[in-house]
Order: C-alpha cells, then sequence, then structure tokens
C-alpha cells in the first residue's frame, strides 16, 4: 500500500471508519500474520495474536502521529505484543501463575498445529526439510530481542532504520544485534548439520 | 563490549547470503503453517465484543456497502406505495 493510500486509510480510520477498518486488516493480514508466525512459531498462537494485533491498531490509531510509516507503526504493535505474549506463554511452561486478568484472550477451538520445538518429524528425512528444522529450532533458541532484529532484516527485509523505529533500538544496537543473531544461528545450525553454510 | 561496537565486523558475504536464503526459506508461511489465516472475521467479532456492539454492530457496515441501505429503504418504500394503492381509497376493483 502506498504512502498517500496509507494516508487516505488513517484519514478514515481515525473517524472509526468500519469499511476503511476493514480494509486495511485485508491490506496488512498476510503480512502481520507472518511477522507474528515467524516470531512465535505456532500458528494457532500467531492467528490469535494476529487479530489482537488489529484490535490495538483500532483502539490506538487515534495516537497514531504519523512520524513513521503506518506499517511500521503496525509491526511495532506486532512485535510488543509477541513479546508479551513470548514472556506469557514461558511464565505458563514454567507452571507460574499470572492474575487471570494479566492473560490475553485465548481462541480455545484454535488447535495447535505444532511449534519451533517440533524439530523431530519422521517425514523430515529429506535434508532440505531437515535443515529447515534446525534452523526453525535455532530461531528459537536466540535471545528474542536478537531475533526480533534478525527477522525484521533478514526475512522481512526491513532497513535499520525501520528496524530502528520498530523495536526502538538505535540503529547501532540493531546492526550489531543482528550481527550476533547470525553468528549464533550460523553456529547453531553448522553444529546440527555438521558441515559449513556458504 | 558495546553493542554498538560490533556492527563494524565483517561477515562473510557468500555464508551470510546462503544463511538468510534458508532463514527464508525454514520462516516462510508455508514452511510453519498449512496457510495464511483471513482475519477479518475474528478482528471485526473482537472489537465488537470489547466495544460492547457499538463498533461492528452487525454486518452491515463491515461486509456489505451502503448501496444496501438504500437498496432495502427503497424496496420498503415501493411496497407501502404498492399497499396503499392495493387498500388505500383508490383501490383498484
Amino acid at each position: 500500500m502506498s504512502d498517500d493510500a496509507d494516508a487516505g486509510l488513517i484519514d478514515r480510520l481515525v473517524l472509526r471508519d468500519e469499511r476503511a477498518f476493514t480494509a486495511l486488516v485485508k491490506a496488512y493480514e498476510r503480512r502481520v500474520f507472518a511477522l507474528v508466525l515467524r516470531m512465535i512459531g505456532n500458528p494457532a498462537e500467531a492467528e490469535d495474536l494476529a487479530q489482537e494485533v488489529f484490535v490495538q491498531v483500532f483502539k490506538a490509531i487515534g495516537s497514531f502521529r504519523r512520524e513513521s510509516k503506518l506499517s511500521t507503526w503496525i509491526y511495532r504493535i506486532a512485535i510488543n505484543l509477541c513479546k508479551n505474549r513470548s514472556k506469557y506463554l514461558r511464565v505458563r511452561h514454567t507452571g507460574e501463575q499470572e492474575p487471570l486478568d494479566a492473560q490475553p484472550e485465548r481462541a480455545p477451538t484454535l488447535e495447535s498445529r505444532g511449534s519451533y520445538s517440533d524439530i523431530a518429524r519422521p517425514d523430515d528425512m529429506a535434508s532440505g526439510k531437515q535443515a529447515e528444522r534446525i534452523v526453525q529450532k535455532a530461531i528459537a533458541e536466540l535471545e528474542p530481542s536478537f531475533r526480533e532484529c534478525l527477522i525484521l532484516r533478514d526475512v522481512e527485509d526491513l532497513s535499520y532504520e525501520d528496524i530502528g523505529e520498530i523495536t526502538g533500538l538505535p540503529e547501532g544496537t540493531v546492526k550489531s544485534r543482528i550481527h550476533r543473531a547470525r553468528a549464533q544461528l550460523r553456529d547453531i545450525v553448522e553444529q546440527a548439520l555438521g558441515e559449513k553454510i556458504g | 563490549m558495546t553493542d554498538a561496537g560490533d556492527d563494524q565486523l565483517e561477515e562473510d558475504p557468500r555464508g551470510r547470503d546462503a544463511m538468510r536464503q534458508l532463514l527464508k526459506r525454514a520462516l516462510s508461511v508455508e514452511a510453519l503453517a498449512k496457510e495464511s489465516p483471513a482475519l477479518v472475521a475474528g478482528v471485526q467479532r473482537r472489537i465488537r465484543q470489547r466495544s460492547r456492539g457499538r463498533f461492528f454492530a452487525d454486518g452491515w457496515g463491515t461486509t456489505q456497502s451502503r448501496v444496501s441501505y438504500l437498496l432495502v429503504g427503497l424496496m420498503t418504500l415501493t411496497v407501502a406505495v404498492a399497499a396503499y394503492f392495493a387498500l388505500g381509497p383508490w383501490a383498484l376493483h
């Protein structure tokens, strides 16, 4: 979506135009779902979270100051929600309890179809698929702040400037985290594959 | 060592490109999920519930254009006029 089209859309969104909002969801749903899925690794969680991103967009559009691109602002909301959800999932997995009102809305009918942790699958004998599984597991092992910078740069192809706006980090820190994330990822993957990449 | 200091480090471009390709394949939507779901209905439902029906209160404003309102209005008017002529003082006998 072009910046001009975005500007017109934002004007209507601020007025709570429902059709404009539906158009926004349709325009961005694939990108938002893909980003959240890459960050979380679980399709059911990603669908739930991607919907939540748009709810937050609807709530907060009045505070959007147009200093950044609309897509960057939406990505920032998505990344922040991913961080919160990851934290929540970690707490839940370690058996700790959170106050009920702090828990995000869930979609109980959605069935999890697996996550990054499912590495050993019998149908993954082909080496290409196996390499992909290894990379998925390696990504999950990275520190979240490194993972988000790496995904935004190497998978989403965003500029350092945009990544800085999304994460709230200085550009130098973004570059540094990407560099370290690549090195960590490469180490894990090469160790698992038993061969050098490239 | 500061974070900012690390971006001066050299990387092997060939290895980096190969790793990036692998990463893109591994994190493609197709590799992680069966499909990219349509989110509109779920998002509208959440907003409707949380706004207690203030937004997306029915399917009209979301799935159909405003032409629908006009169409139903015209149809209602037509039925009312037809009923008036059929049953009123100038009813056809």
